[in-house]
């Protein structure tokens, strides 16, 4: 019986992995991109004569790139540099835009000099000279002043080029860059010995204002932009969003002009086939059973830390805490839930009992009554355990999900894209690190502005509070893998034994590189400063004790507890602080220099538990939504309180407490959004920038990872959706 | 080493780019003396030194020189001398200006052997006629602030404004003044040398004036302190008087070293001082100013780098960018020079600097 329902699990988990099979034609719909994406209607162009306006577009950005090619070719930047005596200089600073002071240098970035022949010489580019900005920010371009004051050259500017991206040839790693900004000058202005361009303030990576969080600023001014997605990524988003995306229009326009012709169940029909319904169809009743509760408590998108019982070794608890003290709205539930559970030697958790903490109904808003409901409760426990899914959805979204993996990734990926540049460490990390600040400018409109505050019961004010809550007991140092429980934890496995697979990358990659890592520690110890003076404050510390009520201060001290027992914080370890606050991150290096051995094992800590966020633990969430959030009465954002004095301890017919039909739609697009439109895996390598032994160690991993269910190919390189 | 093959297109190359240069490098300096002239000139002012006191005495050449023979600088000798101490540009000795010597061997007001001009600070704020050009065309005067983008976009000239310019001064006697930019010395032995001159107090007088920790902004910010009590004219006074009391004693000092074809031309940079270790100074001569001159006879005082022996004239210079393009476009402003004089005969002289309270101002009329 139990090789059947494994059986039956396996094969709907294989028929609900969904591949859109997108023919681009001519007048099917096109989205402008990713960044127009909206939880209402997006921006997609369906209208023919738009659609051919939008065709000569495409085709006169075709030939730009083509005359750009051609403009290449007949121009090529060729790498030799003119010059003799170098008699002159061009000096300067470059230091970060966002600093009250001007002390925060952009270090070791490349700048060149380039000259451009005139009309009747044929605009030929001449690189007049090559250098990079020192530790200060500092730089001092050598060049010959007859090269660039001759009659030949027109005109003259000063690039600044940033690294972008890592290529491995073989295990040879490479940085490309690109160029960053330029800065014509003027050629009578070079008039021999130095020239001053002054202290150039740039917003290159830099961290937002408007935000506690560690957050990237992205310019609107194109000719700043700090990140972009690759062309590969945009190219699989924009075929694999359009189909959903088609679907939630469809369903937009029918309530907007018919709602009564629409129903959940006609708009879960519309979407894909999720493991829920699938296995509903094969296994009736199974996926509202205690086992398949148990399962995916353990191995689903939640993932839930299983904290042992004071009294009794046998039982373990999942405690998701709602509302707390956020700023929430009226409609939906979502109070605490203490999930017990009892885990056997083997097999799947069991639920022993939930207990709810909070409004359950429109009419008794007291936020510290308690409900527990047990298997013997009958229905309610059936109701019990859909809104102990929906708490449970709602916190694996804003804690783990977005803040655990994509600000807590872009908080490494900002410090590490800011500093390093000669230090080997960049090869290591940037594949891993990038476009996670570019996705999370999406994330910022269509969850944390769009679909959480109105399908959750958390305001937009309420989700970011969370956020930097949340933020606050995640950190490198002691971080480690959910401790395994029995065999049923598969996600326990697995996740330790990608994080076996990391340390062993990490540990090869930093023996092999050791020297250079070592010789420009002053880009650890810049990224270091980075890291802990941008990260948050350790979880609730900066909240005044005495002004919380009994009930208020025992929830935020379990809160804590349970955060550090989930996220393996000790706070012990948050020891700098800034501006008063006491930072949740904890510093790698204190010195500019190298010196202590210590610092080169944080160094190799940290980087493991980023390259981890970046990859795994996020792919892990990010692929688990659709099965889990993917059946609009199995699971969803949030239930509503009705206007029944049962409020949400209603059956799942009891349509009133559900989504309503927009945000059913929505809900769908979105799980199927975030779950299916996946590029840039580990595996695969689409852009050659992953390091071939942490592919191989992967590979020679690949049927362990299959039977605990992880398919390595699926496995992200990057956090990019 | 490879050989680097020469062949005729790339001597004719050479050839024509040169000429080009030497061609652009006399055609600036002629449109600019002329431009001088026309506009500086002709109104009676000097280019930038118009706030000065010329003095005459008798200079006399060091009876043992250390400096290689020369037949014009023949121990022993007696020459007559005038000089002219100035503030550039100001018509205020109070303010942060850079201060002058010139030195003439003669007691006629233009006609001389041998003229030298020197300014405090062994460095200067240009250092060929490409950045002088650049100098004039971001001076950007309003009420005595200056050169603010000049100094912000050139490091040297920035450094060279600290070295040189001197606030504080008690005295045109007791600072120190250099010509930066070296001249062509050929000596009995025929070798060719390059030549740098200096003049210093007779006495030893500590340098005043120097402001040891400007900061950026003092340098473009030329005018008088607030609360100056010192007056307009208070340095031309203060020369008179000591004149008039004791006499002013100088030593002219003497730099030379070998020319070789392989020279850095970074040698003949004003804004690099030659190693004192490796080519140590040499008094020249000693002199003595024992009156000084009315501001007419001041005024009229003129000198010109024209007034040298052959064996001691200006270095030729190649191009606009070549550090002894300076020396080349002062030989060259001759024009600028009888213009002025030309006014006066026209016009009259400029009026003498009035010891009122209209301060930070460099025009008669302002």
């Amino acid at each position: 019986m139990e090789d059947n329902i494994q059986n039956i699990c396996t094969e709907c988990q294989e028929k609900t992995k969904i591949l859109y099979k997108y023919r681009d034609g001519f007048f099917t719909p096109k989205l402008k991109g990713i960044n127009h994406l909206e939880v209402g209607y997006s921006w997609v162009i369906s209208n023919p004569v738009t659609i051919f306006i939008e065709y000569l577009y495409v085709v006169w950005k075709r030939i730009r790139r083509l005359i750009r090619r051609l403009s290449n070719w007949l121009f090529p930047r060729r790498p030799h540099i003119h010059a003799g005596r170098l008699d002159s200089y061009i000096t300067g600073r470059i230091i970060h835009a966002d600093h009250k002071e001007t002390t925060s240098p952009i270090h070791h970035i490349k700048l060149e000099f380039w000259g451009r022949t005139k009309w009747y010489l044929g605009f030929q580019w001449r690189k007049l000279g090559e250098t990079e900005s020192n530790n200060y920010g500092i730089f001092h371009l050598d060049y010959t002043l007859r090269q660039a004051r001759n009659f030949k050259t027109g005109s003259l500017r000063l690039e600044i080029h940033q690294p972008f991206e890592v290529h491995y040839n073989g295990d040879k790693p490479s940085t490309s860059h690109r160029l960053y900004h330029s800065i014509p000058l003027i050629k009578t202005n070079l008039i021999g010995m130095g020239y001053y361009v002054h202290t150039l303030a740039l917003p290159l990576w830099e961290y937002r204002k408007d935000t506690p969080l560690p957050r990237t600023f992205h310019s609107k001014d194109s000719h700043l932009i700090s990140e972009v997605f690759s062309q590969g990524r945009i190219d699989a988003f924009k075929q694999q969003v359009i189909p959903i995306e088609l679907t939630k229009r469809k369903h937009m326009f029918q309530i907007e002009k018919e709602p009564g012709m629409l129903s959940i169940a006609d708009i879960q029909a519309d979407y894909p086939e999720n493991l829920t319904i699938c296995l509903e169809k094969k296994l009736p009743g199974y996926s509202r059973s205690d086992e398949w509760f148990g399962i995916r408590m353990m191995n689903g998108m939640n993932m839930g830390s299983f904290q042992p019982d004071k009294h009794d070794a046998s039982l373990y608890h999942i405690r998701y805490f709602g509302i707390c003290n956020y700023d929430h709205n009226t409609k939906f539930a979502l109070p605490d839930a203490d999930i017990v559970f009892r885990i056997d030697s083997a097999g799947p958790p069991k639920p022993v009992s939930i207990t709810f903490t909070g409004q359950l109904n429109a009419y008794n808003n007291d936020p510290w009554q308690k409900h527990t409901y047990t298997p013997s409760s009958g229905d309610e426990w059936l109701q019990a355990k859909r809104l102990a899914r929906v708490c449970g959805s709602v916190v694996a979204e804003v804690d783990d999900h977005f803040a655990g993996t994509h600000v807590n990734t872009e908080q490494y990926a900002i410090a590490a894209f800011r500093n390093f540049r000669k230090n080997p460490v960049t090869w290591l990390l940037y594949p891993h690190l990038k476009e996670v600040s570019v996705i999370n400018v999406s994330a910022d409109n269509i969850l944390i502005h769009g679909f959480l505050p109105s399908n959750t019961a958390l305001t937009e004010k309420g989700v970011k509070d969370r956020v930097y809550d949340a933020m606050g007991t995640q950190n490198w140092k002691g971080w480690k893998p959910m401790k395994v429980i029995n065999d049923s934890h598969t996600y326990a496995i697995a996740e330790n034994l990608f994080w076996d697979i990391t340390g062993k990358f990490v540990d090869f990659f930093f023996e092999k590189y050791e020297a250079g890592i070592k010789e420009h520690w002053n880009e650890v110890y810049s990224f270091s400063n980075d890291l802990v003076n941008h990260s948050v404050a350790v979880f609730q510390s900066q909240v005044i004790t005495d002004m919380l009520s009994t009930e208020e201060r025992e929830r935020s001290r379990e809160r804590f507890e349970y955060a550090c027992f989930r996220y393996a914080y000790d706070p012990i370890n948050s020891v700098k602080i800034v501006d008063g606050e006491r930072k949740v991150v904890s510093p790698i290096t204190l010195t500019e220099n190298f010196q202590h051995e210590e610092d080169f094992r944080n160094l190799k800590s940290a980087c493991r538990y980023a390259i981890m966020m970046a990859t795994f633990s996020h792919t892990w969430i990010n692929e688990h939504q659709y099965d889990d959030l993917g059946e609009i009465l199995y699971n969803c954002g949030g239930l509503r309180f009705g206007d029944k004095q049962r409020g949400v301890m209603a059956p799942e017919s009891d349509l009133s407490i559900a989504p309503d039909l927009t945000r059913s739609t929505q809900m769908l697009w979105f799980t199927n959004l975030l779950s299916r439109t996946e590029y840039g895996f580990i595996t695969k390598n689409e852009e050659q920038d992953i390091h071939p032994y942490f592919i191989q160690l992967l590979n020679e991993n690949k049927e362990t990872f299959a039977k605990l269910g992880v398919d390595i190919e699926s496995i992200e390189s990057r956090t990019n959706i | 080493m490879k050989r680097k093959k020469i062949t005729l297109w790339g001597v004719l190359y050479l050839w024509i780019s040169e000429a080009i240069d030497k061609f652009w490098l006399w055609l600036i300096s002629k449109i600019f003396a002329f431009l001088i002239a026309v506009f500086m000139s002709l109104q009676g002012r000097r280019m930038s030194h118009n706030n000065g006191i010329a003095g005459q005495g008798w200079l006399h050449i060091v009876d043992d020189p250390k400096f290689p023979e020369h037949p014009f600088f023949r121990k022993g000798e007696t020459f007559p001398v005038r000089i002219r101490h100035a503030s550039a540009a100001f018509l205020d000795d109070a303010m942060n200006c850079i201060r002058s010597i010139s030195i003439k061997f003669s007691h006629h007001h233009l006609k001389s052997p041998f003229d030298i001009e020197m300014n405090t600070g062994v460095t200067g704020l240009f250092w060929s006629a490409a950045s002088f050009i650049a100098f004039a065309r971001n001076r950007q005067e309003k009420w005595g602030v200056e050169y603010v983008e000049y100094n912000r976009q050139y490091p040297e000239g920035l450094e060279g404004a600290k070295i040189s310019v001197r606030r504080h001064a008690t005295s045109f006697h007791n600072l120190h003044y250099y010509c930066k930019t070296p001249f062509l010395f050929i000596g009995k032995d025929q070798i060719k040398r390059y030549a740098k001159y200096r003049v210093l107090p007779a006495d030893n007088e500590k340098e005043s004036g120097i402001d040891l920790h400007p900061s950026d902004w003092d340098l473009s910010n030329q005018r008088i302190l607030p609360h100056e009590t010192r007056g307009r004219n208070f340095l031309k006074y203060e020369y008179e008087e000591r004149v008039r009391k004791k006499e002013a004693k100088y030593r002219l000092q003497i730099q030379t070293r070998v020319a070789a074809d392989d020279d850095d031309p970074e040698i003949f940079n004003n804004m690099v001082p030659w190693n004192e270790d490796i080519f140590p100074w040499h008094d020249l001569a000693h002199f003595h100013i024992d009156h000084t001159l009315d501001w007419k006879e001041s005024t009229l005082t003129t000198f010109s780098l024209n007034n040298m022996p052959k064996t001691l004239g200006v270095l030729p210079a190649k191009s606009i960018y070549d550090y002894n393009s300076l020396n080349y476009m002062r030989k060259h402003s001759e024009i600028a020079r009888k213009a002025r004089l030309l006014s006066y005969k026209i016009w009259g002289m400029v009026p003498p600097i009035p010891d009122n309270d209209n301060r930070n101002c460099e025009e008669w009329g302002q």
